[in-house]
């Protein structure tokens, strides 16, 4: 054991390595880029240096004439193609190529096909368009925007949740705050490239793109195509991080199948790093305003959360993360509003924690603040205002460990060698400052299919339409079909991103090991039923055993009465060499036609704060430490611990892993992470790694995860509440804590960085 | 195909199984062709040069746009698709290769500048009869990745962090493994696995 | 990318011979024809970006004489061939303990891949990473002459303060130049017209109103050395990067500053500051503030105040007026402090 494979504890599954550990140590992972495809022409992008206007005219001559290059698609070739819609599975009703109308800067205006990679970028560099400009609208401050409420704009958010008289409790509060927050434009930055690989044979298409939702793509291609969708595949083995940016599926994909078609071989298109910036979704900026009412005692009376998101001009895209936020603590009451402002961008979509990493962050923020104005201890403060029901619908939590959480991050963090007084704390030339905050996220399942087979030898293999994106799900459910079935997980293969296989849903909300475990637990038994009963008839083994408890262990079953048979000798019995099931989980609560919506690639989640009898989320605790130089006023993070308690976890190891990454990205997002914008022309300005700033290796020295025993037998069959979007929750504000712990200055817009504090 | 890896493709399968699925890129046996390493001057610009690399100990002649990457041509020509492209501009050391034994990124080095050099990828550091490196296998046992994408290019930054002697300390390891992004930030499990790596090349 | 013949020549007289051929008059190196390639780190990433857009790409790996890859420690002086890479200079013993600003600038650059690959001589010639520079569907002074500066009125908060003009305020991002420049280095050059000395203060030039000629190099013109004298200042030296993140990051502000110290008083001081200017930047008036003043708060707090007396902030970068003096303030007491 070492500390990347905690020793688990009470209902904690094993920290066995990734299945695909070693395909990926050696280059042997094939992710989409990768996949040998005969015959293959290669695409590049030309993209609108302009956010606002419409096309008079493409010009593509240069281009044509680049030796080796086939095939120019461009505006108006897409006229016997459908236009991407905006919603479930797709990423943004623009339509690049359908009309000249320019929504936002980097829309693709052509792809080139090519004989090699060179000539391709070659040509598509030399494309030129001609606009009529129009002023664009960049954002928030611009003029030309155009605001609406979010309530009821998206299915996902359907009201500005309240409780109580805001108005009347806030005046009559001891102690009040009045704050504003602010969170930047952010970009996924995957470092794998977004790419497609068509490859048509006949009527028959195969897709080869990174994908957390095959299911749904292999649906909305088909419609945009118009081709019956049992004609197309989509193919995505493994996927080099997605963190939300590869569930929607954009507007490439039919336009890359399009070239393909038409030149009659298949085409790769992998978009540069600066290309993404636009034909990809991002996470939109954010504006908050907090209004916290409290007694002397700490008790919070009155809390107000009003937002404001930026999205595209045709598309109300809304994270709306007010539903966690009014539900946090045991407010007294609560007001929220959600705004919902239209700018000449292109539409954002989901990105880590889509909700919760902007309105959390406000949320924190302003607690700590409140912590401050009450001269309280910020963990005290949250102690105090512990629910026993979520303040909005008066429903218990199935369950909640968040003070466990805080009182063991805490412990390992030291937070009583906390000076509480502001700038107490220093090192030589560094302020030292410490903060905390706590980090929410809903727990939801989906619909999900997944097949299992066991042989005569006791090699299991489980197919399931999810995505190995990095969360280490193919390995959880291998786990889950291994424990299930006894058999070693050696012995277990597990098959994923391909539409082919039983369907599963977007892989994204973190709903992904509860989702496909439960339908991998329910194949499993299915399996089981059919060994058990063999095995007890008069003719099995374990004749005369039918009373007895069973179980599976060792490639046996076992029984409690003493007696085992060996999983072969049942097999013999049965005169079968393998058993194959075909298994369905909805979760409990579902619509009836979730089951059916899976199958058309729609994924309905159920979950959260949508049930009746009680609300589901998963809670955590984060502790950081900041130093901050005392001339020049860089901030580091040396020590971050957080403590996080999910239901079961299924693996210690990959469940670490994803709260440790996630730490990190908070870490990015409180100091590193920002898309900057030119608000003259509503463009993009930093559009690659080299300015848009992420963590590097030193940026992280100590890292504690602390995973919290918690049973929950409410959320789903498994168990399991989902954590790979958990981690990165509440780390901006408890490091915008700390800063203000060692310096006293209070920033509220993110990322903190030397601007704010240089003097 | 679901289960989709390479595994199966050794590289000499993919080489003859796929050459004409390489004839976009135009990969032949040029071997009588094949330029000294001095004199490659090419007459026009779109003319092909004729290249000769050695990579993972192996011999391959190559006629190849001027323009062709060393990365491109691993991934594209050579069928060696363990090195990832994640920036295409140096800034992110997935495509992190060993020349001569130096850590150097294959993006921004043109194959035609490579030849007479020895180049090692990450299917050249697993032994014939399948055992791992050691650094492979510390990345395994840390779990120093999660999505796998950039580990190739941290697997060979790591084994060039500790030929160069920047790895004694976890401090240095940070500071040196720094150019190899990793999104999904599994960074202190890097550092715990080149520590490994970096022990027990010692006592071997 | 435009395509590209692709020439190694032999010896440094080949490659001149070359690029002459190829050289036009009044055209600077970074739009001449045939454009030289060591390690490839800048000019590759500026090729694919339609940034540099050279017909002949000369390769110098080719070249045989050896000192080209030598770095020699004489008593008064390091000698670096151009071809020798920033990773190899960074880590050699002797010049982290004769002259640690040297091997401190080369150490904080980029990452440990890019330092393998970059050669001295193409480092100190990067051209700025400014974004505006980068993509060319902005306009640009630097890349496309009188087309204008996007980023004067846009987003800068990368820019510089210090040596802009009305044509052009991109920094130069580099940070080995800056201890070349504070050390008063020669750099050694070669062309068929034969050989000349650069001081190194004198290899950039400001952008004034041709932001485009960025060095006083001919096209044809090799670096093929790089000559540090040492003083008694040289061992009392160190590099100071402030940047957003830990590492592999540009200078927001950086501090090159070598002192000869007679007690507490300063006899001399030698300091470049990075990542706020748009070449690299001898601060000559913080210099002479310093001369033959006891080394304390104020002397350096006055010493920050004149490096920076000239700076004009823009919109998003106004703090690294004060960021870059706090580095210089902090660099000058750390420097003060070592123990040598």
């Amino acid at each position: 054991m070492n500390q990347a494979a905690p020793a688990p504890k009470e209902n904690m599954g094993n920290p066995v390595p990734r299945i695909d550990a070693r395909l990926k140590v050696t280059g042997q992972a094939g992710y989409s880029a990768d996949l040998p495809t005969a015959n293959i022409a290669y695409g590049a992008l030309a993209t609108s240096n302009i956010a606002k206007g419409s096309i008079t005219a493409v010009r593509l001559e240069r281009a044509r004439k680049v030796p080796g290059v086939f095939d120019i698609v461009s505006v108006g070739d897409m006229d016997g193609i459908d236009r991407p819609k905006f919603g479930n599975t797709g990423a943004s009703s623009i339509a690049p190529l359908h009309d000249k109308t320019i929504f936002h800067d980097g829309q693709i205006i052509a792809l080139v096909v090519a004989e090699t990679f060179e000539a391709a970028e070659e040509a598509a560099a030399l494309i030129r368009a001609d606009y009529a400009e129009e002023t664009p609208s960049a954002g928030f401050d611009s003029n030309g925007t155009e605001m609406e409420p979010a309530a009821g704009k998206s299915p996902l958010f359907k009201e500005d949740v309240k409780a109580g008289d805001f108005d009347a409790a806030y005046a009559a509060a001891a102690v009040r705050i009045d704050e504003k927050y602010s969170t930047p434009t952010q970009h996924h930055n995957p470092i794998e490239l977004f790419s497609t690989t068509a490859v048509w044979q006949g009527d028959q298409l195969t897709v080869y793109e990174p994908s957390q939702n095959v299911t749904g793509w292999k649906a909305e291609l088909a419609r945009q195509l118009k081709i019956d969708p049992a004609n197309v595949r989509i193919v995505s083995p493994y996927v080099g991080g997605a963190f939300g940016s590869k569930g929607p599926m954009t507007a490439r994909t039919a336009i890359v199948a399009e070239a393909a078609r038409r030149i009659g071989r298949p085409v790769c298109c992998v978009v540069s790093r600066m290309q993404a910036y636009g034909t990809q979704t991002y996470r939109a900026e954010t504006r908050h305003r907090i209004r916290i009412g409290a007694n002397k005692d700490g008790r919070i009376t009155a809390f107000a959360h009003e937002g404001w998101e930026v999205t595209s001009r045709p598309d109300p895209y809304v994270v709306g993360g007010t539903s966690a936020t009014g539900r946090m603590y045991n407010y007294g009451s609560v007001l929220t509003h959600v705004s919902l402002v239209h700018a000449d961008r292109n539409t954002p979509g989901y990105m880590r924690s889509p909700p919760e990493t902007p309105y959390v962050y406000a949320l924190e923020n302003a607690m700590d603040e409140m912590a401050v104005a009450l001269g309280m201890d910020p963990i005290e403060f949250r102690r105090i205002n512990e629910p026993q029901k979520e303040p909005i619908g008066g429903r218990p939590f199935s369950s909640r460990s968040l003070l466990k959480c805080y009182d063991q991050a805490a412990k390992a963090f030291g937070w009583t060698k906390r000076e509480a007084a502001v700038g107490s704390m220093r090192d030589g030339d560094w302020l030292v400052g410490m903060g905390c905050a706590t980090a929410i996220y809903p727990t939801a399942a989906a619909p999900c299919a997944a097949r299992v087979r066991l042989t005569t030898d006791g090699e299991v293999r489980v197919q399931c339409g999810s995505h190995e994106i990095g969360t280490g799900v193919r390995t959880v459910a291998g786990q889950m079909a291994a424990e299930r079935l006894g058999i070693e997980i050696d012995k277990v293969s597990v098959e994923m991103g391909d539409s082919a296989l039983p369907p599963a849903p977007v892989s994204g909300g973190s709903i992904s090991t509860a989702s496909v475990c439960s339908a991998v637990l329910k194949a499993c038994d299915a399996v089981r039923a059919k060994l058990f009963a063999a095995a007890v008839a008069e003719d099995g083994p374990l004749a005369g055993s039918g009373n007895a408890k069973l179980e599976m262990e060792k490639e046996k079953i076992v029984a409690d009465n003493g007696k085992s048979a060996k999983l072969s000798d049942v097999f013999k019995t049965m005169q079968i060499g393998a058993i194959e099931e075909y298994a369905e989980f909805a979760p409990k609560g579902s619509s009836p036609e979730a089951l059916k919506k899976l199958y058309a690639g729609q994924s309905e989640f159920h979950g959260g704060d949508q049930d009746k009898d009680s609300v589901k989320y998963a809670f955590g605790a984060e502790f950081v430490e900041v130093r901050i130089n005392s001339h020049t006023c860089e901030i580091r993070v040396p020590r971050i611990v957080g403590a996080f308690a999910a239901g079961r976890i299924m693996n210690t190891r990959t469940a670490r892993s994803q709260l440790m990454g996630g730490m990190i990205w908070g870490i990015g997002q409180a100091l590193h992470e920002a898309t900057e914008i030119d608000k003259r022309y509503a463009r993009y300005v930093n559009r690659d790694l080299q300015d848009y700033l992420v963590p590097v290796n030193a940026d992280v020295k100590q890292l504690e995860v602390i995973l919290v025993p918690e049973i929950d037998h409410e959320v789903n069959p498994a168990g399991v509440k989902g954590l790979g979007e958990l981690g990165n929750v509440g780390t901006a504000a408890a490091v915008a804590s700390a800063v203000y712990h060692a310096t006293g200055k209070r920033i509220r817009d993110l990322p903190v960085r030397i601007d704010h504090l240089i003097v | 195909m679901s289960e989709t890896t390479l595994a199966s493709l050794s590289r000499r399968s993919f080489m003859t199984g796929s050459v004409s699925a390489a004839a976009a890129g135009p990969l032949m046996a040029t071997s009588a062709k094949a330029a000294a390493p001095q004199a490659a001057a090419s007459a026009e610009p779109r003319d092909l040069s004729a290249i000769s690399l050695r990579i993972n100990k192996q011999p391959y002649n190559l006629a190849l746009d001027n323009r062709t990457s060393l990365l491109d041509t691993l991934r594209d020509h050579v069928g060696l698709t363990g090195t990832k492209k994640g920036c295409d501009h140096g800034q992110c050391g997935a495509c992190t290769v060993l020349v001569d034994g130096k850590r150097v990124l294959s993006c921004l080095s043109f194959a035609v500048m490579n030849q007479g050099h020895e180049i090692t990828t990450v299917e050249g550091l697993a032994s014939a009869d399948g055992n791992l490196h050691p650094m492979q296998q510390a990345f395994i046992d840390n779990d120093a990745f999660q999505c796998g994408y950039c580990t190739p290019g941290q697997i060979m930054s790591a084994i060039g962090c500790i030929n160069e002697g920047h790895a004694g300390s976890e401090d240095g390891i940070r500071e040196y493994m720094s150019g190899n992004l990793c999104r999904c930030a599994a960074y202190p499990n890097i550092v715990a696995a080149v520590v490994q790596a970096r022990d027990e090349t010692r006592k071997a | 990318m435009r395509p590209f013949v692709y020439e190694r020549p032999a010896s440094v007289s080949a490659a001149a011979a070359i690029a002459s051929r190829f050289a036009a008059e009044s055209v600077p190196p970074t739009e001449a024809d045939a454009q030289f390639i060591a390690g490839g780190t800048n000019l590759a990433d500026y090729m694919k970006l339609g940034v540099a857009q050279p017909e002949r790409l000369v390769d110098l790996n080719g070249l045989g004489d050896r000192a080209l890859r030598q770095i020699e420690v004489g008593e008064d002086s390091i000698r670096f061939g151009a071809l020798v890479r920033m990773g190899e200079a960074a880590d050699t013993g002797e010049i982290k303990r004769r002259c640690p600003v040297l091997a401190e600038s080369l150490k904080f650059a980029a990452s440990g891949q890019i330092r393998n690959m970059a050669s001295l001589a193409g480092n100190v010639l990067q051209r700025t990473r400014c974004e505006y520079f980068r993509e060319t569907s902005w306009p640009c002074n630097k890349r496309e002459p009188g087309s204008g500066c996007a980023a004067m009125e846009g987003f800068n908060r990368q820019h510089a303060v210090l040596g802009t003009s009305d044509a052009c305020i991109a920094t130069y991002h580099g940070d080995f130049a800056q201890a070349l420049i504070a050390l008063g280095a020669t750099v050694e050059v070669e062309a068929r017209r034969g050989m000349r000395k650069i001081a190194f203060s004198k290899l950039h030039r400001l952008p004034g109103d041709t932001p485009n000629v960025e060095t006083d190099l001919a096209p044809d013109e090799v670096i093929t050395a790089i000559e540090v004298p040492l003083g008694a200042w040289s061992r009392r030296s160190r590099y100071l990067k402030i940047r957003d993140r830990e590492s592999y990051a540009f200078a927001l502000a950086s501090a090159a500053v070598a002192l000869d110290m007679d007690g507490d008083t300063v006899s001399q001081a030698r300091i470049a500051l990075g990542g706020v200017a748009t070449v690299p930047w001898r601060a000559r008036a913080a210099e002479a503030a310093l001369s033959g003043k006891v080394l304390d708060d104020d002397a350096v707090e006055a010493a920050a105040e004149a490096a920076f007396a000239e700076a004009k902030p823009r919109e998003h970068n106004a703090f690294k007026i004060p960021l870059g003096k706090r580095t210089l303030v902090r660099a000058l007491l750390e420097t003060r402090d070592m123990k040598v």
